[in-house]
């Protein structure tokens, strides 16, 4: 009887499983794995005027933004046709005809105006980007008012914040709804059916503008453990990851059966010197540890390969990045002999320098909220040490109160350097006197002028020299070394295509994907 | 016994007030806050001002005391807010994650008594024996491996190389359970194993016990009716404080499993400095460890008479 009852749940067990795989077998299936998606990263739910869920939108193939980003991270019309700035303050944009909406809707002008109405109304972010007066709408166009001249908004226009969305069909989940998660009506070659804080399930749109979707069902799942992640992969439970462990990709590099795709990114690992500090003042110390830590063996020893080694904000990718900026490599000895002109000589035998009675030890503040920040620091004590300076880690999470309180000499962290594709935001953020996350709590004379200029400058090729001149100008100051950039990777079965990372870190099912 | 359960359910109240207190007090010195945590996760900078608007939204920027006031107001009046991070009512994010960890409780503390137990027992009854030297092995491996270990083990070898069971849940809750139920048992099987041999052993060399035998009764008999009866005492305390550590959820495990229960939204909260969860969660611990001591109280009141004469006399 016993024996009869197991086997009876055994069978139902296997049984619903076969069900249930025969449910999503009705066409091609991807099942997509990811450690970016849910209530941690802020995207939950795909409406884009909420917090971060715009990533969502646009990652997921549900939004597309008006302007996108191609590999170079340059700009490009997405659904827009093309724009023109009519003067400082305005400027003109058209859109591209034959789109709808997947509630059915036609998108014409009214409806952009209506979705970035309500974007400026409700979203933290996107109001203090664009600095939008007014929008006007007129049938297949939209003339926009700035307060001011904002040579960005373009650029903020293809943030994920910008998808357009129907608003008639609303943005549910948002308001009043505490149970439901957001879902939209956008414009991409995919419709999502069911949101969740840790799924979405979506269908092709059999209407996208764009072409044939290949795809007929997407499942998008959340992952919190890299470990499941890489097994869900091995098991064929999931035929895509993003956010793979750096360690688990030994796993499936070389490996016929799938396919690593991988770029880096603007997401930038980095340090600032706290001018306010006095062993930090002397300019031979700043430039000994910039010149002390060796990026190339971070990024492939401790990053695995998935770091790539950083000279400026910027990756290779954009004009403006790694080649146009000079910095100091890694060199040891030549540190070293920096330090003794200084003054800085290992007196009493024990390994570390001194200087007037004063030990060659800086306090490194930095965080554990990214994985690589305390090991980076760990690595930065062990290379200093070779040059004769000790670093006394403090990785906390209370960093913030920490920085505030000046208790540091160098401050690492990271950020996504150019979110929008432009480089303003970085220095906005990082670089001038009055920034939010200017830990080096510094005026740089040159970098402030060339931020005016820079603020005001319309012309792309100029602003990515202007920010190349910026960046020469901090690193000239050893005010700031960057380390490494995010090598970013998507790992798929082999018989997925269509499928890359990409620089920005937007776009990762499309309407290219395929399963063979 | 009334009087008795009253008063117990009184004592709680003291109880929580200290508990939800002190949790509070030590989130905030910590350090961080929620609207902090959820820009800095997603990895962009924005402006202070939007910080500090947010964060009075949020009523962090008050007092501590007034905070933690204006936390206990609401739960006074069966509002326990809402969440910072996903802003959802947070009574109700806990109750869709319970049943789930009620599920997972239930399924592990039913197989891990039909392990230990008879497991126990026959290492008792064949005490150095070499039955009794291979289950004390096993239980001292299963002992000593943690959770997230077992958990990678059993996922290796049941899901990449035998292709048995998914890595994670699924739609199918049937076979999505066995992994992780089966990761807690691996460790509170083991616990209990060597704890009810220990406890059966007492009672076999007890004189009752050598009374029954000289009488010629049979050894399943004085095992089953009497050496099991005498033992429940300790097999129900054991129980108790494991459903107690279950129901409030196991976090390493559902997040390996992607099961979603209170445990994994306990620790997302506490990542994200979420406190209208983490104060919830908190609430919820002290009630199921006051509930459950209760429960056991009243169980042992009926099981042992000493208990029960003893506490009538008192």
């Amino acid at each position: 009887m016993k024996k009869q009852l197991i086997t009876a749940l055994l069978f139902c067990a296997v049984a619903g499983g076969i069900m249930s795989a025969a449910v999503l077998a009705e066409g091609k299936t991807f099942v997509y794995g990811t450690t970016g998606y849910g209530v941690q990263m802020g995207d939950e739910g795909l409406n884009p005027h909420n917090n971060y869920s715009g990533w969502s939108a646009l990652r997921y193939g549900v939004g597309e933004t008006l302007f996108k980003y191609n590999d170079n991270m340059e700009l490009e019309p997405w659904l827009a046709a093309d724009y023109e700035f009519v003067d400082d303050t305005t400027v003109k944009i058209n859109l591209r005809e034959g789109v709808t909406f997947s509630s059915g809707r036609a998108m014409d002008g009214e409806a952009v105006k209506e979705c970035l109405d309500h974007l400026l109304a409700v979203h933290d972010r996107a109001p203090g980007d664009m600095k939008i007066e007014s929008i006007e709408a007129d049938e297949m166009s939209i003339t926009i008012h700035t307060t001011e001249p904002c040579p960005a908004i373009i650029n903020y226009l293809g943030d994920p914040y910008g998808a357009i969305i129907d608003m008639q069909y609303g943005t549910d989940g948002v308001e009043g709804d505490s149970a439901g998660t957001a879902n939209v009506a956008g414009t991409g070659p995919y419709i999502a059916t069911n949101v969740t804080e840790t799924q979405i399930d979506l269908i092709k749109n059999e209407n996208y503008w764009g072409g044939d979707v290949k795809v007929d069902n997407v499942i998008v799942k959340t992952f919190s453990d890299a470990s499941s992640l890489a097994a869900s992969l091995q098991t064929g439970y999931i035929q895509g990851t993003y956010g793979l462990s750096y360690d688990s990709y030994a796993l499936f590099d070389g490996n016929p059966e799938y396919t690593i795709n991988s770029c880096a990114t603007s997401r930038c690992f980095f340090g600032q010197f706290n001018y306010d500090s006095e062993i930090v003042q002397d300019e031979a110390v700043r430039k000994a540890i910039t010149m002390g830590i060796d990026r190339e063996g971070f990024c492939t020893v401790l990053m695995e390969g998935r770091g790539i080694p950083a000279k400026a904000a910027f990756p290779s990718s954009f004009s403006y990045g790694n080649e146009a900026v000079t910095a100091p490599d890694y060199d040891p000895e030549g540190a070293k002999a920096i330090l003794e002109e200084a003054g800085w000589i290992d007196t009493d035998g024990d390994g570390y320098r001194e200087k007037d009675g004063q030990k060659l030890a800086v306090r490194w503040l930095t965080y554990p909220g990214r994985l690589e920040q305390p090991k980076l620091a760990e690595y930065a004590q062990a290379t200093l040490k070779d040059i004769g300076i000790e670093v006394d880690v403090n990785n906390t999470e209370d960093h913030l109160s920490i920085a505030e309180s000046g208790a540091y000499d160098i401050y690492v962290s990271s950020l996504t350097t150019a979110p929008t594709g432009d480089p303003e935001y970085f220095f906005t953020t990082c670089a001038l006197e009055n920034s939010a996350k200017n830990r080096s709590n510094h005026k740089i004379d040159a970098v402030e002028e060339l931020y005016e200029k820079l603020h005001q400058e319309f012309d792309k090729t100029r602003r990515g020299e202007i920010a190349v001149q910026m960046q020469q100008a901090m690193l000239d100051e050893s005010a700031i070394f960057f380390v490494s950039h995010l090598n970013m990777g998507i790992v798929t079965k082999a018989n997925v295509t269509g499928m890359a990372a990409h620089p920005c870190d937007y776009y990762e099912i499309t309407a290219d994907l395929d399963v063979q | 016994m009334g009087k008795y359960i009253a008063k117990r359910l009184l004592q709680m109240i003291p109880v929580l007030i200290g508990i939800t207190f002190l949790s509070f007090a030590m989130m905030r010195l910590a350090g961080g806050d929620a609207v902090t945590y959820m820009y800095e996760n997603a990895g962009t900078a924005v402006p202070q001002e939007i910080i500090d608007k947010t964060k009075a939204e949020y009523g962090l920027d008050k007092p501590f005391l007034v905070q933690y006031a204006n936390w206990l107001g609401g739960m006074l009046t069966g509002d326990m807010g809402k969440s910072y991070v996903s802003h959802k009512d947070v009574f109700e994010m806990f109750v869709s994650k319970l049943p789930s960890t009620l599920l997972l409780t239930l399924s592990s503390i039913i197989l891990t008594v039909l392990i230990a137990v008879p497991l126990g027992i026959l290492s008792a009854i064949k005490q150095n024996r070499w039955i009794d030297y291979l289950i004390r092995f096993m239980s001292f491996i299963g002992n000593s491996m943690p959770n997230f270990f077992a958990a990678l083990v059993l996922m290796y070898f049941l899901s990449i190389k035998m292709r048995l069971l998914p890595v994670i849940t699924t739609d199918n809750l049937a076979l999505s359970l066995v992994l992780p139920a089966l990761t807690l048992t691996i460790s509170m099987a083991s616990k209990y194993t060597r704890q009810i041999r220990a406890t059966v052993l007492e009672e076999l060399n007890s004189d009752y016990v050598a009374g029954a035998r000289a009488r010629g009764v049979r050894g399943s008999v004085i095992i089953w009716k009497s050496v099991m009866k005498s033992s429940m005492l300790t097999i129900i305390t054991l129980l108790a404080l494991s459903i107690g550590s279950l129901l409030g959820g196991t976090a390493i495990v559902e997040n390996i499993f992607m099961w979603d229960g209170v445990g994994k939204l306990a620790v997302d909260a506490i990542t994200m400095r979420d406190y209208p969860i983490i104060q919830a969660y908190v609430a919820w611990m002290a009630i199921i460890y006051v509930a459950v001591n209760l429960i056991t109280d009243i169980i042992y009141h009926y099981l042992d008479p000493r208990v029960r004469l003893g506490g009538d006399g008192a």
